[in-house]
């Protein structure tokens, strides 16, 4: 009876559950917590993680609900034939969002690392579902544009849910490739031996053999110590040899690494491991630089991966870096080191020297070709299980002890028995592919919420510009000066020292429309007289740069006293008039 | 007008009487013909396929020669246009196709066919070559992408202007005292740079025929001509200069191209380009120390000696000689070949121009006597006046400069392409040299065979199989660096089983990084049961053999 009761109970929540997910929550029923929409439009639940489908409906739910800040596109077609999405967040009542300095934001290169994915989405949902309540967020989108593609890798996103993988598998997009060069085309791939859809470990006992259990957590293996006699011979990941050529699943899907593809300093497979043909060469990646190609206001960027809690910088490899000067880092290093205190367990790192020096990165192309300031987050770390770093022994149990007592053992498959066509009698057992690497449920929110918090603060520091003041100086004979300082009021440059190096986007045109122009000039020092006339197209100045925190001063030389508007028009920091 | 119908007409004689000599180059409309006509006449041996259609909507060609499974048999890509001006790197790799059409009866040409499958590109970029054929000639390497090759943010907006309305791009030559060119002391047509450290003192400005028309102090440096194929390749990519593209292989045909060599080409063991780059006449160097890092400046050892090798033999076969040493430019297509896609990697322009000795001075010694001018210029007029060439020079005559207002300013100078591609009247003897070559290219390939197949009985229903794998072609199945490239495959041996059949001793599947020119790879297995077995070895690019084995 007792059980009987449960039951019904239960079916009734999950019948409940299952009628208001699909709406709003009644306005009634709920109170704020600080810091999150209360009562949002696209309700999501952001415990859990998305196939492509999934995907495809929050960005449809969320362009649908806020057509005023929210449109979707499609970059172009994945390899399989599925849209990459582009959500596009700025506030559309309020100028264009190619004239507005943007952030891109893209998830899931590899289609292994997922959760970047659910934090892109996470922020065009935050950003619209708190406009309305948060003066914030309403001032960053008349300011700013987001430009955010959840999964670049859609097809093998799919492949990685659903069908057997571990949780490094298959990072590779779904081209196929002959991976061990023998002329047949991804012949020996990953076998689901116990076809749970997790590819876990196989081990054989062998008296002696050199591994033995953990004495605390008897399902991890470690090596049996020396003068030990050990319990169990170590055999890889869960997989037979299928094509009898003496190697374990040597040529499965793939393999290319879609981050290695990237067109600054591209280099072939054979001196980068992982590139595919050259430059773009993957058609996921090739969309995203067209349209990156074709959006000059793109002055920041993220590119979410997994893991280890890293947020970053380029160069890539150790050959780049001249490529990063002084003046650039100082910028990384003030976003960055924001990144350490809004994300804690993060570190802020240079990839060539703290992780790999590495060819044909996105961030590097990002930064190198397009002279954007973009960071690569690697989300998740062991530091978010209990808060702390362990290292050795104690540090790779933590994994296993929060498996035990926080998720209650439900990420790891038990040791099993299973007849192996190749090895006998082994076990299979080990993590499953959704622990490791991808965030467990009940910490998603919080990542998202904090690695969000970093690329807003990125975004936030992208060019700002102003026309801070005109002033007017009577020269006599119906003749005056005006002189005009523009402001950046914040972190960046309207270019970037890399930009400048190789005049990647033009220079900013600083205008004066409607007046009679005699002569223009750049204002070096206005106190000391250090002035540089521009002869051709007076009207129109072109000033190289506006640096970050700081000024520039133009002057004109007008005749007449009619009123006037001055314009700076700059690629990665936007369009602002003012009349005078 | 003229112009027109003397090309129509060559196309029209083309058409009926194939042996009948060209009186110029082929536009894209007339190498259409050619490359669809060897199509049409051969329909056996050649296969015509459009790779793309570039920018300016034309088509990159590709013809396959060969017989039989063309996929599976070593092959040789012949590709030219690389270089847009370079139209005789374009003829010279359709004249290969045609003259080894000709002579595809004889026994000769049946054995190259039954070994080797041939791709050919005859022309990369058929965007630039177009160029030479328009009212306004000049030298052009860009296709038809608008690039804003000064990167100012405007696209096209200052290009050459035919001042003295020749139809060609030439020169223009400014008096000015602050000039840094003077005139030739030898030859008064040739303008040369002023040699500061000489105390020489400059007389002209010389500049590009055309006038400065966005009035930044730079003529003509950003005209139609967008990307160029030889700079848009991987290997050294020279990013951000102009013809170089936003980013490597950014073209319709650069994509194109190297789709087709990567996924269709697995077969390709080199790749011999007609283009600007010279390792023929002179081969590349060993220098230990470019090969020291992870990014590869230099040829392996064991390929700079491969290269060596087919140098000695292309000097024998087309007597060339005094070839200008080349440097080739940063993502320049023929470098591509070898240290990105792996295969051998030959190049020639084709031709030059000979160096022409001085007039004698009899006041000098001997030593003196008689040297020759490193001016290519001096040089070239003096050979085209051996030769009789007339229109190779527009004399200098004044024209009024707006940007020079108020002084002596002159157009003139050496018409466009003719120092990169000679009459076409000695087109057919070097084209014929050059076939010759790529036929004995074609015999050096390597060949894999299976021999000395044994099998003993043991006791018990034991059989032991043994062979050799040997390679008796003049060039190993791998260039040393081709063996690190996932792009070419191995020399894969299987022993295929049947019925009852184990293999008790030996791998059934076995891969191989390389077999050399003449080297033999020794194969050993112990097999139990008995009826038949067989062993097959090969690779795309090698072709594959099989031998039966009865146990």
């Amino acid at each position: 009876m007792f059980i009987h009761m449960k039951k019904l109970i239960l079916t009734y929540i999950a019948t409940a559950l299952i009628v208001f997910t699909a709406v709003a929550q009644n306005a009634d029923q709920v109170f704020k917590a600080a810091g999150t929409p209360v009562n949002p439009k696209v309700p999501i639940s952001w415990n859990r993680y998305y196939d492509y489908a999934g995907v495809t409906e929050i960005c449809k739910k969320l362009a649908a609900a806020h057509p005023n800040l929210i449109k979707l596109q499609s970059l172009g077609k994945s390899f399989l034939g599925k849209e990459i999405w582009l959500l596009t967040v700025t506030d559309f009542t309020k100028g264009k969002h190619n004239e507005k300095p943007a952030m891109y934001i893209d998830g899931n290169i590899h289609s292994n690392e997922i959760q970047g994915t659910e934090f892109s989405l996470y922020t065009a949902w935050y950003l619209a579902e708190t406009f309305a309540d948060t003066e914030f967020i309403r001032e960053l989108l008349a300011d700013k544009t987001f430009y955010i593609a959840p999964t670049i890798n859609p097809d093998a996103r799919d492949f990685y849910m659903k069908e057997p993988n571990n949780p490094n598998t298959p990072r590779s997009g779904m081209i196929p490739f002959d991976n061990d060069r023998d002329n047949v085309v991804d012949e020996d791939g990953i076998n689901d031996l116990d076809g749970n859809g997790h590819i876990t470990f196989m081990r054989r006992k062998n008296p002696n053999g050199r591994w033995i259990e953990d004495p605390e957590f008897p399902e991890r293996m470690i090596p049996a110590p020396a003068g030990v006699n050990g319990q169990y011979d170590m055999l890889g990941f869960e997989g037979l040899d299928a094509d009898g050529d003496g190697f374990v699943n040597e040529d499965g899907v793939g393999f290319y690494d879609p981050n290695r593809d990237w067109g600054w300093n591209w280099q072939p497979d054979h001196i980068q491991g992982g590139a595919h043909k050259y430059p773009f060469s993957i058609p996921e990646n090739r969309a995203v630089a067209d349209f990156v190609l074709a959006h000059p206001n793109i002055a920041g960027a993220q590119s979410y991966h997994n893991s280890g809690g890293m947020i970053l910088r380029g160069p890539g490899a150790e050959e780049d870096l001249g490529t990063y000067n002084a003046q650039d880092v100082q910028i990384y290093d003030a976003i960055g080191r924001k990144g350490e205190e809004l994300i804690p367990g993060y570190r802020y790192l240079v990839v060539y020297k703290d992780l790999y020096s590495v060819f044909g990165g996105e961030l590097d192309w990002f930064y190198g070709s397009r002279g954007i300031y973009t960071f690569t987050n690697e989300l998740f770390t062991s530091y978010l299980y209990y808060n702390r770093n362990l290292t050795g022994q104690e540090g790779q149990r933590e994994a296993y002890r929060f498996n035990k007592d926080l998720i209650f053992g439900d990420a790891f498959v038990p040791w099993k028995e299973f007849n192996h066509p190749q090895f006998g009698l082994i076990e299979i057992g080990g993590f499953k592919k959704n622990f490791g690497r991808a965030t467990p449920g009940f910490l998603l929110e919080s990542e998202g919420h904090r690695n969000m918090a970093f690329t807003i603060f990125h975004a936030y520091h992208t060019p700002k510009l102003e026309v801070f003041e005109i002033k007017e100086k009577d020269l006599g004979g119906g003749i005056k000066e005006v002189t005009v300082i523009i402001a950046n009021t914040r972190l960046m440059p309207t270019h970037s020292s890399q930009d400048l190096k190789y005049k990647i986007e033009r220079p900013n045109l600083i205008s004066i429309e409607g007046a009679n122009v005699v002569a223009g000039m750049l204002v070096q020092n206005a106190d000391l007289g250090l002035i540089t006339e521009q002869k051709t197209e007076p009207n129109v100045l072109r000033v190289d740069n506006i640096p970050g925190m700081g000024t520039v001063t133009v002057r004109w030389i007008v005749s007449g006293n009619s009123n006037y508007t001055i314009k700076v028009d700059s690629r990665k920091g936007g369009v602002v008039s003012r009349r005078k | 007008m003229i112009k027109k119908c003397v090309i129509l007409s060559a196309l029209l004689l083309w058409l009926i009487l194939p042996g009948f000599a060209q009186t110029d180059y082929s536009n894209h409309a007339g190498l259409s013909q050619r490359v669809n006509n060897l199509a049409r006449a051969n329909p056996q041996l050649v296969k015509v396929k459009s790779l793309t259609k570039t920018m300016g909507g034309k088509d990159v060609w590709l013809l396959t020669i060969g017989t039989g499974d063309v996929a599976n048999k070593p092959a040789i890509a012949v590709v030219g246009g690389v270089e847009g001006s370079h139209l005789l790197g374009s003829e010279l790799a359709i004249a290969f196709a045609e003259n080894l059409m000709k002579n595809a009866g004889t026994d000769s040409i049946k054995n190259v066919l039954a070994s080797t499958t041939f791709y050919i590109l005859p022309n990369v970029n058929p965007d630039a070559s177009e160029q030479y054929f328009s009212r306004l000639k000049y030298e052009r390497s860009g296709n038809a992408r608008p690039t804003d090759d000064d990167r100012d943010g405007r696209m096209n907006e200052d290009g050459f202007e035919d001042l003295n309305g020749d139809g060609l791009i030439t020169w223009v030559r400014i008096e000015d005292p602050t000039g840094k060119y003077k005139i030739h002391p030898d030859d008064p047509r040739i303008m040369v740079l002023a040699d500061v450290a000489k105390g020489e003192k400059g007389t002209h400005i010389v500049i590009s025929e055309g006038i400065d028309n966005d009035k930044d102090g730079v003529w003509n440096e950003d005209g139609e001509g967008g990307v160029s194929f030889n700079k848009n390749m991987t290997y050294n990519y020279p990013a951000f200069t102009p013809g170089a593209g936003e980013h490597a292989v950014s073209e319709l045909e650069t994509r194109a191209a190297l789709d087709f060599l990567f996924e269709e080409g697995w077969n390709i063991t080199t790749v011999m380009t007609f283009g600007p780059t010279n390792n023929l006449s002179e081969p590349v160097k060993f220098n230990p120390q470019a090969v020291a890092r992870r990014i590869l400046s230099g040829y392996l050892e064991f390929d700079a000696k491969v290269n060596a090798m087919v140098s000695d033999r292309y000097n024998k076969i087309t007597g060339t000689k005094e070839a200008p040493k080349t440097t080739p430019g940063g993502g320049d297509f023929s470098q591509w070949v070898y240290f990105h896609y792996g295969r051998n990697s030959f190049s020639t322009p084709g031709w030059w121009v000979p160096k022409m000795k001085l007039p004698a001075d009899s006041t000098k010694n001997l030593k003196e006597r008689n040297p020759t001018d490193d001016n290519t210029e001096t040089n070239y007029l003096r050979w085209a006046e051996s030769k009789g060439l007339n229109n190779v020079f527009v004399p200098w005559t004044s024209i009024n400069h707006p940007d020079f207002p108020g002084k002596k300013a002159e157009a003139g100078g050496i018409v466009p392409f003719v120092q990169l591609n000679p009459p076409i009247s000695m087109v057919a003897d070097i084209a014929k040299k050059h076939t010759d070559f790529i036929i004995d290219l074609a015999k050096m390939q390597p060949q894999i065979e299976i021999i000395d197949l044994k099998t003993e009985k043991l006791t018990g229903g034991l059989t032991r199989i043994t062979a050799k794998v040997y390679n008796k072609g003049a060039l190993a199945t791998h260039s040393k660096l081709g063996e690190r490239s996932k792009w070419m495959k191995r020399v894969k041996v299987t022993l295929n089983t049947t019925g009852n059949q184990t293999i008790i001793s030996g791998r059934k599947i076995e891969l191989f990084p390389t077999v050399n020119a003449g080297e033999v790879l020794e194969l050993s297995w112990i097999v139990k049961g008995s009826g038949r077995a067989s062993i097959e070895v090969g690779a795309p690019h090698t072709g594959f053999r099989k031998a039966e084995v009865n146990l």
